[in-house]
């Protein structure tokens, strides 16, 4: 940095704390004396337990759409025209259409009627499980054209030198291609879990007593304002900065020079 | 090896890479294609490689017919090595690894069997000292000597070059050339296309011509190279010798 830099960083340095500090006084002097942080404790139990629902939701998410992403990834690179079509046009749609959509719908008009009671009776939470399945092909959906994308971009000499070692068509993906898709693709999968978490929230709509759900409760119940968002902002927080730095991490130990 | 193609066609869409080639080799140890760019070579090589399966005519290598179906083929490539021009090494993997993963594989050598077979494979053409890095780290000549190592490191029946050298500078080129030198004087069968006259000249048993997708000589290289018999062959040479 130039002496010049240096000056102008630290004026705007200055300037965003001022700014900050002005924007949290003014909160805090408007609401000072009707924040009761006692309320949110009060309801700890509630929230620590929606908050294991929406980390369960997540991890059994994640792990869904990476199994939908696989399939729409083989789908779309099907030798059969009518599987790689059907796959395409399903792909687009649920790509373009809104996930509170896909809940709903999904939901009261395909699922419920379908298997609800099944589920029910066999002792599971339908709503979970159903909600579960429906965030998972929707991230899914997503997840399976950054692996497209990843796949596509590793040039046909990889393709070609891995057949010519005698790698049979699973072991070309699995030696060659994959280990190099997902180097290049990391990034954009990381944000995707990462909105994965944040997308769960939506699951309330049906019902499912996540942390978004029992925090909204929470704050109905006890007219809270400030103290329900701040631990539900950080709630999240908690989840989603470990997926990101993970992904650094990786990011920083993979990059092979090419 | 023994070689036996008749009327071999290949198209790319309106392009004809092979045009009912025929070739009938007895025995030769290293067969050199030779020829202008476009003509067939690398398709030729492609097809004996069992990378590419012909549309038409048939394929006969050391007695055995190629057959194009998806197994067999795989089975086939097995059984033989093969080197592309360039970027043959898997970028995410160290030189050692690159050699020691299709042996543990796809040969089916326990783990440290096949990492001991790469290192005696790098080892071999002194390239020990390089064996932990990557091939970003190795020059091109380091690069394609790794490659062939990789290629020949499970013995391969006939070993595939497909202008092994065209991506190197003179240097490099040089000191993968004598590596193939070495190899075919150890017995190695072994089919390349190259555009080195000299190399073709000191290593061939055989010499083909291969232009607009047939063969349009085939001789020992002092023939060929002395007194051509094909005019587009004699045309061809004169031009590429004159520098």
């Amino acid at each position: 940095m130039t002496r010049r830099q240096q000056i102008a960083n630290g004026c705007v340095a200055m300037a965003l704390v001022a700014l900050a500090g002005w924007l949290f006084t003014a909160v805090f002097s408007l609401l000072g004396n009707q924040t009761d942080w006692s309320k949110a404790w009060e309801y700890r139990e509630t929230l620590w337990r929606g908050w294991l629902v929406t980390l369960g939701i997540s991890f059994a998410a994640l792990a869904g759409s990476i199994v939908f992403g696989l399939l729409f990834l083989l789908g779309q690179r099907s030798p059969l025209p009518v599987v790689r079509w059907t796959c395409r046009s399903f792909l687009e749609f649920v790509r373009d259409t809104p996930l509170l959509v896909h809940l709903l719908f999904g939901y009261f008009v395909i699922f419920a009627p379908l298997i609800s009671r099944d589920l029910g009776q066999r002792g599971f939470d339908d709503k979970l499980v159903i909600g579960i399945l429906l965030l998972s092909v929707f991230e899914g959906a997503y997840l399976g054209e950054i692996l497209r994308g990843g796949v596509e971009s590793i040039p046909r000499t990889q393709w070609e030198s891995a057949r010519a070692v005698g790698f049979s068509p699973f072991q070309v993906y699995r030696y060659v291609i994959f280990p190099q898709a997902l180097r290049r693709v990391l990034p954009a999968m990381a944000g995707l879990f990462v909105s994965l978490i944040k997308d769960s929230s939506l699951l309330n709509v049906i019902g499912v007593t996540e942390y978004f759900y029992n925090t909204k409760n929470f704050i109905a119940r006890s007219y809270a304002g400030l103290e329900g968002y701040v631990p539900l902002a950080l709630g999240y927080l908690v989840l989603t900065l470990p997926v990101a730095w993970l992904s650094h991490w990786l990011e920083n130990r993979f990059r092979h020079e090419t | 090896m023994k070689l036996e193609v008749e009327t071999v066609h290949k198209h790319y869409g309106a392009t004809r890479a092979l045009d009912g080639l025929s070739l009938s080799i007895g025995s030769a140890r290293v067969l050199v294609l030779i020829g202008p760019s476009g003509g067939g070579k690398s398709t030729l090589l492609r097809v004996l490689g069992g990378l590419e399966t012909a549309d038409s005519g048939s394929v006969m290598v050391n007695g055995h017919p190629l057959r194009p179906d998806a197994a067999a083929l795989q089975a086939y490539r097995r059984r033989n090595g093969f080197l592309f021009q360039q970027f043959n090494l898997f970028p995410h993997l160290t030189a050692l690894e690159n050699i020691a993963l299709p042996l543990e594989k796809v040969h089916r050598h326990p783990p440290a069997g096949a990492r001991d077979l790469a290192e005696q494979a790098l080892a071999r053409f002194s390239l020990l000292d390089h064996a932990a890095k990557l091939p970003a780290q190795l020059s091109g000549g380091q690069q394609q000597r790794v490659g062939i190592a990789r290629a020949v490191a499970h013995q391969p029946e006939v070993l595939f070059l497909d202008e092994p050298t065209s991506a190197l500078d003179p240097e490099m080129t040089a000191e993968v050339l004598e590596l193939i030198q070495e190899l075919a004087e150890a017995g190695q069968d072994i089919i390349l296309s190259t555009h080195e006259m000299g190399f073709a000249r000191a290593v061939a048993d055989q010499v083909a011509f291969v232009a607009a997708g047939k063969i349009e000589e085939l001789a020992p290289p002092a023939d060929l190279f002395g007194r051509p018999r094909s005019a587009l062959c004699a045309r061809f040479l004169s031009r590429v010798m004159r520098y």
